[in-house]
């Protein structure tokens, strides 16, 4: 009996031991079958997903650390198809809070496209509203009985940041502004596209949890510190705009620069936008050259460019200050007659009266006796014609004819030399004429101030471009210019500070023609002249109620320096001497 | 000494049937223990790096956010501070802009004027994330078959 009990145990376990090496044999078939091959081999497709970690864009900051342009949240608004219950309270939902239509939803969400498991519904959409919907996802959720889905499931937020600019349209030719697609436009977004938007950084991670990875550190793109004064800025374009009011201009430009560095503190333009609201760039401006006209947009300066004949002539040894000539009111050059702006003769006249008469004759004969070579070497030196490489972008170069240029004619020796049948940009006049400022050195204008990437700060040096002009030279000249304003009394006095400047006004031609009531009003000008802390240029187009820079452009630089000065904490005169006969 | 005392003597010292059998049963019954502690150990280690892992996604995701947020918050306050909403409340509380001839200067000796600002961190970042020890992200199976690769590699 016992025997039996056991022989039925050996073949119970024979035929266990039986199932459980067949188990096993199948086991290893299974896993080694060329099937089993392709399963691994999809398996492996999924193991990894390769994900683009792009980084934050770079924030921009004024030179006080004031946020020009940032990021915030916004969400993209989807549907999950797999996991959605009703496509009418969804197209409801979203049309009523985004103001989109209902039936192309209803429409898109009840047809969607074979193959497509997820559908965004709109992107970009402001946190306000978005967490709107989602709180109204939750409502429905809660009042839905139980074991029941709300009407909004499947509505999907995804956040991801967006551009802003909290100034609005503050700066903005100067800021430029980011397209949805993360590429920078105009100003300094183009400029320092890339340095701004960082590396994206492409990584393989495993979708399985067990195999921790390490987080790549996807560094942010660089923040840029601007040299421009945001206070500053605001008060330029202020004045500004109230000066293409009062004197009935067409449009305007006001520069701010430090002579001794090239730092722009502030660069206004009557053309501005919200840059929070980029797609209205159509609507604002007709063509590219208006987004920023102070680096883009050329004209003839007029008599302003006159300061850098007088430098060509004073440097060149051609006359000095107290040269003389006799002022017939006209002169003959290349079969044309160049007259002086009044059509007057002045008599007698020594250097300091003709740029404080500002006479195209003068001018002219300055011009005739360097002779074409010298003249428009000076010319060259001083940057006309050429890129000054200011960091914004969308510059442009200005045209100077030279002799040996199929346009170019003995009379523009002539009329360049004040100013005309010459075209430049208003950044282009105040990196020549920081040469005059600056003891003969010329400076690159420019807009950065620093970068600061990885917690790190590197501040950007001054670039200078070239010595056109000797130091005497220029001191001579600013002494010249100060003299001219105070023995005229003119507009662009600012009381308690010593200023020099120069105005321009410069006639437009019209159907082929220079026009007298069309003019382009300028002034140069900046102080103190003993220790020049600021430079201003204004530029009125097409001004209304007087066509003379003296009477538009001037009193808009007096304006714009006295508040300069407050703002730059720059003491009078008086005070200045004083602390420095107190060291 | 005879046979049989021979036969008595290897009867006598010959290891009971029943005795074969239980250390049989013992031996597999050990085996079964060992495999099922390393089961539970790989289970062990298996869960909690799949959590450790989980927490990395959760905490990258949280970092995220909260980068969001603060560039959201400092937007915020950038335009609650802009020059035009500075310029109306100033307003608002009876101010006005000064004119050069009303502000006095003081000659204060060792003022340094205002430079413009600096942003850098006082507390760098990381220039690179800390490797983690294979210890921390390796299973046991797969410790155990890097051990195998390696003694294969040496032979």
């Amino acid at each position: 009996m016992r025997q039996q009990y056991a022989r039925r145990s050996q073949v119970l376990a024979g035929v266990m031991a039986f199932f459980s090496l067949a188990v096993i044999v199948q086991m290893t078939r299974i896993q080694n079958s060329p099937e089993a091959a392709v399963f691994r081999q999809q398996s492996e497709n999924y193991a990894y997903e390769l994900k683009t970690f792009y980084p934050n864009r770079g924030e921009i900051y004024d030179r006080n650390g004031r946020l020009l342009a940032g990021q915030k949240t916004v969400y993209e608004i989807g549907v999950d198809m797999n996991t959605m219950t009703d496509s009418h309270a969804i197209a409801f939902a979203v049309s009523d809070a985004l103001g989109m239509d209902y039936n192309q939803i209803l429409e898109v969400l009840q047809n969607p496209p074979e193959g497509i498991s997820y559908i965004v519904l709109a992107d970009f959409v402001e946190a306000q509203t978005a967490l709107y919907l989602r709180e109204l996802k939750t409502a429905l959720q809660e009042q839905a009985p139980e074991g029941a889905l709300g009407g909004l499931t499947g509505l999907q937020f995804q956040s991801h940041p967006m551009r802003s600019y909290p100034e609005n349209a503050l700066g903005s030719n100067i800021l430029g502004f980011v397209n949805r697609e993360g590429k920078g436009y105009f100003g300094v977004e183009e400029n320092y596209d890339n340095l701004l938007a960082g590396n994206p950084v492409q990584v393989l991670v495993p979708t399985d949890p067990n195999k921790a990875f390490e987080i790549p550190r996807v560094p942010d793109g660089t923040t840029l510190i601007l040299t421009v004064n945001r206070d500053l800025q605001a008060s330029a374009e202020k004045i500004l705009d109230n000066a293409l009011y009062e004197y009935g201009a067409q449009d305007g430009v006001i520069v701010i620069m430090d002579p001794r560095s090239g730092e722009l503190l502030a660069v206004a333009t009557s053309r501005r936008m919200d840059l929070n609201k980029f797609w209205n760039y159509g609507v604002v401006y007709s063509n590219a050259t208006e987004f920023n006209s102070a680096i883009s947009k050329t004209y003839e300066p007029g008599s302003v460019s006159k300061i850098l004949t007088m430098a060509a002539a004073l440097d060149s040894g051609t006359v000095t200050p107290n040269t003389t000539y006799l002022d017939t009111g006209s002169v003959l050059i290349g079969g044309v007659t160049i007259q002086n702006w009044d059509q007057n003769p002045w008599g007698v006249q020594n250097m300091v009266g003709c740029l404080q008469h500002s006479l195209n004759v003068c001018m002219v004969n300055l011009a005739v006796q360097m002779g074409p070579g010298t003249f428009y070497s000076y010319m060259d030196a001083f940057g006309l014609g050429h890129l000054t490489n200011v960091d914004l972008a969308g510059e442009s170069a200005g045209r100077l004819k030279v002799p040996g240029d199929s346009d170019w004619y003995p009379v523009d020796l002539g009329t360049n030399a004040f100013g005309q049948g010459v075209a430049v940009t208003p950044i282009q006049m105040l990196a020549a004429v920081s040469a005059v400022v600056n003891d003969g050195r010329m400076v690159t204008p420019h807009v950065l101030h620093a970068m600061v990437r990885d917690g790190r700060q590197y501040d950007v040096p001054a670039q200078f471009a070239g010595s056109p002009i000797s130091a005497q030279t220029a001191d001579t000249l600013t002494e010249m210019l100060a003299i001219s304003l105070e023995s005229e009394s003119s507009q662009a006095l600012v009381p308690g500070y010593r200023v020099a400047g120069k105005t321009g006004t410069a006639e437009i031609p019209v159907d082929g023609f220079y026009s007298a009531a069309q003019t382009n009003a300028s002034f140069i000008g900046w102080g103190p002249v003993d220790d020049p802390q600021f430079m201003i240029y204004v530029w009125l187009e097409r001004p209304t109620t007087s066509p003379w820079g003296s009477e538009t452009a001037a009193p808009v630089f007096s304006e714009m320096a006295k508040k300069t000065v407050v703002l730059l904490d720059i003491p009078p005169d008086s005070i200045r001497q004083q602390i420095r006969a107190s060291r | 000494m005879n046979l049989q005392n021979v036969n008595h003597l290897i009867h006598a010292y010959r290891i009971a049937p029943w005795r074969v059998q239980r250390q049989w049963f013992g031996s597999a019954l050990l085996a079964v223990v060992v495999l099922a502690m390393v089961a539970a150990l790989y289970l062990n280690v298996t869960s909690r790096t799949a959590i450790a892992g989980r927490e990395i996604q959760d905490l990258t995701a949280a970092i995220t956010l909260s980068q969001q947020v603060s560039s959201d918050l400092q937007t915020q306050l950038a335009s609650l501070t802009s020059a035009d909403a500075m310029e109306s409340r100033a307003l608002e509380l009876g101010f006005r802009p000064t004119e050069p001839d009303e502000v006095e200067y003081l000659v204060v000796p060792g003022y340094v004027p205002p430079a413009p600002v600096d942003l850098s961190s006082t507390t760098l970042p990381q220039l690179s994330a800390l490797t983690i020890p294979p210890e921390f992200n390796q299973s046991l199976l797969d410790w155990l078959d890097e051990t195998i690769s390696s003694s294969r590699g040496i032979q």
